[in-house]
């Protein structure tokens, strides 16, 4: 590791969650762990900010939640995409890959 | 279906706050032991795990406000904080909290009241089975002035065959009848309201018998049992509910009639009054008559086929019209028809008073919104530094004012509510002074409708008054007004501007409201000074309907009221006696063809009031005899008949002749069955449907030569008319035990009835002005007395720096006649074009009538005035040392 994980820029915290749920409903710990997993350790999701996120995206119809019984016998909320969330992950993504190049070109101005 | 889903679970976290509440924590606690399995995993010791995992958790509680806000929860738990500081503010100034409700109250109370009836009146559909394909016909003919008239029934008969848009057609008596019950338990007679209606009347309508059955159609086509339906009131008042009821009989003007079914409780139709219906009796061989096609009498409503437009419906029925103009030219000439939707028909003339009244309520609900947002304004003002200070230790401008909005939706709830309660009241009172007939009394209550228009002119109010102080109190820089150091400083222009608003508008909603309750009451006042042509006062009147099974003669008829006129004569206090068959300004009227002896056929068709009379109606009355003579008892049955007409028929076809002695006939054409009657008197006219209308054309028969079942007595006295009544009553119990007086009134109160609607109407705007007016010059009182008030300082100092105090008072009074001036203007100028609106309403008053418009606006302008000038001087008035040194 190179540096100390960063935080998960804002605006993209919803897009990492969806992608995530891409793979199969999770609970919330189950997300912020997937999350670090995926960026190597670079990314850190502040957990206070995780849980407003998902509401968030409940109220926008892309996510579902329900009550489950995990593989050690424990209840938890998981979550998982709807319809509507699996239309959004496309969309997002293309949205964000607008932006990162859009970013990039400017940053390549000499 | 994502942005559905999404509303639900929005939806369900703000019903369920504890609950989503509750489930956030337990998922945060699965977080953390998770969390903490991992780090004992990583080898923490267990305490150093969890401490770990809740660092890195970052804030339970700032995780759970945040879960919250995005849940929208925290405004709902704001939006309650804020109710229940703004309660504890109007706890903290209560006589202000108090003032505003009873305000609101008294604007939205009346407003509740005006709309339940409006609500009844017009907005509810009849309770009939599908009642938008319910039409009314009428007929027209111009040639007799009639208009949306009653119909023929032979004419009905035959639209109902012809026409193919109509799934039926029903007929029922254009007016009510009386009649006389017996048989009904042990009791004594009972005068009752019937309504004859051809047998399909219920079906047409759509309406089944609560108890036993409706009528049948061929009840009306020589069905040879007498059959009837009772009303359920009726039913309840006089046959105690008895479900035994159907099958048995009654004996309806003496003859037998069985019960056949009990009408729904909420059936009322034609009108509130009736208490049973009666099948019309109708042979085959009637439609054939003439007279079937000449007479006019019953209303007619058909229903549509489904799916059939009123404008095509109309199409055919004109079609079948003009067939039977051309097939019966002696009775159909000129004789159009059409028709109109049901209900509104039904609501006809009763749509404009309501409407007039409910424009009433809404000015004075502004004009109260007007002063309570005053009140508030003056609060919000009075609390600058409060608020700012708030500004100043980091509140939102948002914030602030949403906490004074939320104050001003407290007090309109709180208004609202007291309102309501108001209104309820109200709408007892409106159904009790009302006048018959015109309002469904038994539906005039405070219904689901009435709730949200409640409900909604609560919260517009809210709005209204709440929005200037809430904007005010997040407006002003807190540098400023806490470095004004304690003192309020010279008066924000803003809130003086606002200040002057409120006084122009109140006034000038005060004057439109009172230019409109001046326009009805001059009216009004019009309507009763006319001279009806006959003296009211020292009458008493009283009708009797003799039951045709027991005087089945003419001679028993004549002989009945022969003793009855002698022996009333007779009665200590009477002065003069007189029968008649319809008393003047009762609304009805019977009108007949006539043919000029010796003149050609009057082509036109005018037709002539009719009424029947023993002698001495006319000196009874104190109509005027202008010339010749009354009847006599000489004038019999068995002598040549013999006419008095009025004044107005004297002049339109005698003029420059001396009319006694020229024959009459009551036929358009006369031939050789004609019956000539020779005019011996002319009298003067008398008002006969209702003072509003100019006297007609009017011939009067003697009731020996026309013999009549039902007559009015006509009692004068010199005393107190009511007096005559008990022995009025006794004597005709003496002479037949089983007739019933039908309806016993004084003159006076038969006149006063016939404007029942006009006074309603008149008094109801007058009160609802009066409130307005108080109200308005109250707000301009305070709004006045506040600006003084807050103006005393910039006064004082004007005084000390030498302006002189005459000046001064000059300046702020001269302000303040201004504002004054301005409402006046332009309250009159939107009243002199809104005002036409009441056109139809007003008698011999012009919508711009002039009086109405200088005196209104000159009283109003004085008083505004004089409500404005009062705390004016005193502001001029200002002692700078003490003003100065005050603060």
């Amino acid at each position: 590791m190179t540096a100390t994980p960063s935080d998960v820029l804002r605006g993209t915290l919803d897009l990492l969650i969806l992608k995530t749920l891409t793979l199969e409903p999770m609970h919330g710990w189950g997300i912020s762990q997937r999350i670090q997993q995926f960026s190597r350790g670079a990314f850190d999701v502040n957990q206070g900010s995780l849980y407003p996120a998902l509401q968030r995206l409940e109220q926008k119809g892309w996510i579902e939640s329900a009550w489950r019984t995990t593989e050690n016998n424990r209840r938890a909320k998981y979550y998982s995409l709807t319809g509507a969330g699996k239309r959004a992950v496309g969309q997002e993504t293309a949205s964000w890959r607008r932006y990162v190049s859009s970013v990039e070109l400017i940053l390549e101005v000499k | 279906m994502g942005a559905i889903r999404g509303a639900m679970v929005r939806l369900r976290a703000l019903l369920h706050r504890r609950a989503t509440d509750h489930d956030l924590d337990d998922e945060i606690r699965f977080h953390i032991e998770l969390e903490t399995e991992k780090n004992v995993r990583l080898g923490f010791t267990p305490e150093e795990a969890r401490r770990r995992a809740l660092v890195s958790f970052g804030g339970v509680q700032r995780t759970r406000e945040a879960h919250r806000d995005v849940r929208g929860a925290r405004w709902v738990g704001e939006a309650f904080g804020d109710a229940r500081y703004a309660l504890r503010t109007l706890r903290k100034t209560p006589a202000l909290a108090v003032a505003a409700i009873l305000t609101l109250a008294l604007g939205i109370g009346a407003n509740t009241a005006i709309f339940s009836a409006v609500n009844a009146v017009i907005l509810r559909p009849l309770p009939f089975t599908d009642p938008g394909r319910l039409v009314m016909l009428w007929e027209e003919n111009p040639d007799k002035g009639w208009h949306e008239g009653v119909v023929a029934p032979a004419n009905a008969l035959d639209w109902r065959e012809q026409v193919h848009a109509f799934e039926d057609l029903t007929m029922y008596n254009g007016s009510n009848g009386r009649v006389t019950l017996t048989g009904v338990g042990a009791g004594e007679p009972v005068v009752a309201v019937d309504t004859r209606v051809t047998g399909n009347f219920f079906s047409v309508l759509g309406v089944r018998a609560q108890l036993g059955r409706v009528l049948r159609d061929e009840e009306t086509w020589g069905g040879d049992q007498r059959v009837v339906v009772l009303s359920d009131h009726l039913w309840r008042e006089r046959f105690g509910a008895d479900s035994g009821i159907v099958g048995r009989t009654i004996q309806v003007e003496g003859a037998d009639f069985q019960v056949v079914g009990v009408a729904p409780p909420s059936f009322a139709f034609p009108d509130e009054s009736v208490d049973l219906w009666l099948p019309t009796r109708w042979s085959m061989e009637d439609r054939n008559q003439v007279w079937f096609r000449r007479a006019h009498w019953p209303r007619a409503v058909a229903r549509l086929r489904p799916g059939v437009s009123l404008d095509r419906a109309n199409a055919e029925l004109q079609t079948v019209v003009r067939r039977l103009q051309q097939q019966y030219p002696e009775t159909n000439t000129r004789m159009g028809a059409g028709m109109t939707p049901l209900h509104e028909f039904l609501v006809g003339d009763t749509r404009l008073p309501l409407l007039v009244l409910l424009s009433a309520v809404s000015l004075l609900l502004l004009i109260a919104c007007a002063n309570v947002g005053n009140l508030l304004l003056v609060q919000a003002a009075g609390r600058e530094r409060e608020a700012a200070l708030r500004l100043a230790l980091g509140a939102g401008r948002g914030r602030l004012v949403r906490q004074a909005l939320a104050e001003s939706l407290v007090l309109s709830a709180l208004g609202g509510a007291a309102g309501l309660a108001l209104g309820w009241w109200g709408t007892r009172i409106l159904a009790a002074l009302q006048p018959a007939g015109m309002l469904p009394v038994r539906d005039v209550s405070v219904s689901w409708n009435v709730l949200g228009y409640v409900l909604l002119i609560t919260t517009a109010s809210g709005l209204l008054f709440g929005i200037a102080p809430a904007l005010w109190s997040g407006r002003r820089a807190p540098v400023e007004v806490l470095n004004e150091g304690g003192r309020s400083g010279s008066e924000g222009r803003r809130m003086r501007r606002w200040g002057d608003t409120l006084v122009v508008a109140e006034v000038a909603l005060a004057l439109l409201l009172t230019v409109g309750a001046g326009l009805l009451a001059r009216s009004f006042a019009e309507l009763r000074n006319v001279d009806p042509g006959f003296d009211a006062s020292g009458t008493l009147t009283a009708s009797i309907s003799l039951p045709g099974i027991r005087y089945d003669t003419e001679e028993k008829m004549t002989s009945f009221f022969d003793r009855l006129l002698e022996r009333a004569r007779a009665l200590p206090g009477v002065r003069d006696a007189a029968l008649v068959s319809q008393l003047p300004l009762t609304g009805t009227e019977w009108t007949s063809d006539f043919a000029i002896a010796g003149r050609g056929a009057d082509g036109s068709g005018t037709e002539v009031l009719h009424r029947e009379l023993a002698p001495g109606y006319f000196q009874t009355m104190h109509v005027p005899l202008l010339s010749g003579r009354d009847f006599t008892t000489d004038d019999r049955a068995d002598t040549p008949p013999v006419i008095v007409i009025n004044d107005v028929l004297a002049k339109r076809f005698f003029r420059g002749q001396d009319p006694i002695g020229q024959k009459l006939a009551f036929d358009k054409v006369p031939d050789s069955s004609s019956v000539w009657r020779t005019i011996v008197g002319v009298v003067g006219s008398e008002h006969q449907v209702e003072m509003a209308a100019e006297p007609r054309i009017e011939i009067f028969s003697p009731v020996t030569q026309d013999p009549r079942s039902a007559m009015t007595v006509v009692l004068r006295t010199d005393s107190d008319p009511a007096s005559l009544g008990p022995s009025l009553r006794r004597l005709v119990k003496e002479m037949d035990p089983t007739l019933a007086i039908g309806s016993m009134k004084t003159m006076i109160a038969v006149r006063a009835e016939s404007l029942a609607r006009q006074r309603f109407l008149t008094t109801l705007l007058t009160v609802f002005a009066a409130i307005g007016v108080a109200l308005a010059l109250i707000g301009v009182y305070g709004v006045m007395a506040q600006l003084a008030r807050r103006r005393s300082r910039e006064m004082g100092i004007r005084i000390a720096l030498g302006a002189s105090a005459p000046r001064i008072e000059r300046m702020v009074v001269g302000h303040a006649l201004r504002l004054v001036a301005i409402a006046v203007v332009v309250g009159t100028g939107v009243a002199l074009v809104t005002t036409r609106a009441l056109g139809a309403l007003l008698y011999h008053v012009a919508p711009v009538d002039p009086i109405t418009f200088v005196v209104v606006p000159l009283l109003l302008g004085l008083t505004a005035a004089v409500a404005t000038w009062v705390p004016a001087r005193q502001a001029g008035r200002s002692d700078p040392a003490v003003v100065l040194r005050g603060e």
